[in-house]
């Protein structure tokens, strides 16, 4: 008798039903075993003990970030523009004090009659609609408050100790809450004698910032006083929508700008009742672009990198987002700058400032420590712009806030194709290709402006941004 | 009649296996560009991959067809 037959023949029938008991409980006991694995896993899922985010292989960390500082030479910036030192932003009474108060009103009553004449005349981008969508963007604003709304239990009020844990559980839990609550990056930096300085001596509504030994922040009719104990600082993006933005300069592309600023401020808010209701302080922006410098913050943080836009560009959504930042006592693990190789892309790309119809930006070839008026901190060493002839450009040409310079950037894309990752690794590995990238951007028609009439039948995502593009690969 | 047939398989060397892996590897590339440039609505982007991605599918049909020797005038005696 053969050897199969001898076990065919002993492989009786009861055994058959054992084995299949058998195989039955093992599948029972492993589907049991599954969700306790899975809860296990899902417990950590950060590769990192501050849940930084896994990036591409081509963002290195680094000590210094690619933009050269001077802290020596940089001082607090007031956002509000002084007419006795002839320095501060362009924003708000700063753009009255830089081209005369006559020559502002006149450029604002010439805006204006030409954004009526557009919607009379149906211009696409400037139609109704599209002004009232970007009047509904800012509809949804939050609004801004230093202290926070203040709307949480504290852990007083509930009768509980506050939360403690280390820095890098707090950096973890702030950057799952801030995502959940809408930010597509975040990052944190510790203020010291130098970051100080990034921090507003006069915010734009004219108060002024002053560091204190009080335990808990303040603010009067002229000052905010912010504690020397909240020195830890959050920096976060939201994205914009590429889709619109490449309609610049229309209300189309105006309504992304504005809505990322509306949920900025949502986001803000929500942060300042989180931090409350475990117990800390958090101090937000008091207005729009308030408290401190948000892009150096967010190049320190390792966020992005400055550009020939003089603004943060992100290795992961471009020049698309809006950066905003917040002040708190409660220690977080701190982030490094990056070097993605943007910084050398911009040195041989030029597109934007190509682009520019005000011819505002920078067509150097190396930045520089020289700046080009009052509205630029001086200290570091950057493509200033001339922001005067950028915002003339809003009201007399665009009747809106522009951005086609964000809409060009050959790193606004959406990261869908391959070859998207494969240009930002090149231009991060071997930057002698990075004319070679400039070259093939144009010739594949990228940041090639659209049609905003088109825009309104796009099926486009929640805020017509990605939130899938690759920020959490880790 | 020969109740007989010969089948003579000839062996490719390795290096041939390769560039024909580096081949198709390159097609999924443009393929992958081709279909995610028109979810990216960049026409212009998805044209040049679209136009690519044929021109580098009939290049390598061609090529195959021509060193395999199914065309008559390439077979070799």
């Amino acid at each position: 008798m053969s050897d199969t037959s001898k076990a065919r023949r002993t492989f009786s029938r009861r055994d058959f039903f054992k084995m299949a008991g058998l195989g039955t409980g093992a599948a029972v006991a492993a589907s049991a075993l599954q969700p306790a694995k899975t809860a296990a896993a899902a417990a950590s899922p950060y590769t990192d003990p501050a849940g930084r985010p896994a990036r591409p292989w081509w963002v290195k960390t680094v000590d210094l970030p690619t933009t050269e500082i001077d802290w020596s030479k940089m001082e607090r910036y007031n956002e509000r523009y002084l007419p006795e030192d002839e320095r501060g932003s362009v924003r708000g009474p700063g753009f009255a004090g830089y081209v005369g108060k006559e020559q502002a009103d006149a450029l604002v009553a010439e805006g204006n009659a030409k954004l009526k004449q557009r919607i009379l005349d149906n211009v696409d981008g400037y139609t109704l609609k599209d002004n009232a969508l970007k009047d509904a963007q800012s509809a949804h604003s939050l609004g801004y408050s230093f202290l926070g709304f203040q709307k949480a239990k504290t852990p007083e009020e509930r009768g509980v100790p506050k939360w403690t844990g280390t820095p890098e559980e707090a950096a973890r839990m702030l950057r799952t809450a801030a995502r959940h609550l809408g930010a597509a990056t975040i990052g944190f930096v510790e203020l010291d004698d130098n970051t100080r300085k990034l921090v507003y001596s006069v915010d734009p509504d004219g108060h002024q910032i002053e560091f204190t030994d009080d335990p808990v922040a303040s603010e009067t009719e002229t000052h905010r006083y912010i504690p020397n104990s909240c020195r830890w600082v959050i920096v976060y993006t939201v994205q914009m929508s590429e889709e619109a933005m490449k309609r610049s300069p229309t209300m189309t592309a105006s309504q992304t700008t504005t809505g990322a600023y509306s949920r900025g401020t949502q986001i803000n808010a929500g942060l300042q009742d989180f931090l409350r209701a475990l117990g800390y302080q958090c101090l937000g922006e008091s207005s729009l672009n308030a408290l401190a410098i948000a892009p150096a913050f967010g190049v320190l943080a390792g966020l992005g990198e400055m550009s020939r836009l003089n603004r943060m560009i992100t290795p992961e959504f471009g020049p698309m987002v809006r950066v905003f930042k917040l002040l708190t006592d409660l220690p977080v693990a701190v982030d490094k700058p990056i070097d993605a190789g943007i910084m050398e892309f911009c040195k041989r790309c030029k597109k934007c400032a190509e682009a520019c119809p005000s011819e505002s930006l920078s067509f150097d070839d190396e930045p520089t420590w020289e700046t080009r008026g009052g509205w630029n901190n001086p200290g570091h060493k950057a493509y200033f712009e001339n922001s005067v002839t950028c915002y003339t450009y809003w009201r007399e040409q665009a009747g809106t806030n522009c951005g086609i310079c964000f809409a060009v950037c050959p790193f606004a894309k959406k990261d869908k194709a391959w070859v998207h990752e494969w240009v930002k690794a090149g231009a991060s590995t071997a930057p002698f290709l990075d004319s070679f990238f400039r070259s093939m951007d144009d010739a594949f028609g990228y940041g090639t402006q659209a049609s905003a009439e088109e825009w309104w039948d796009l099926d486009l995502p929640e805020h017509g941004i990605d939130s899938t593009q690759p920020v959490m690969e880790g | 009649m020969s109740d007989t047939v010969t089948i003579k398989i000839k062996k490719r060397p390795w290096y041939e296996w390769l560039l024909w892996l580096i081949w198709a590897f390159i097609l999924v590339f443009i393929y992958q560009n081709a279909a995610s440039s028109g979810t990216e609505l960049e026409p212009r982007a998805a044209t040049i991959f679209w136009v690519s991605f044929v021109v580098w599918l009939l290049a390598g049909a061609v090529i195959w067809l021509l060193a395999s020797g199914v065309i008559w005038f390439t077979r070799r005696r």
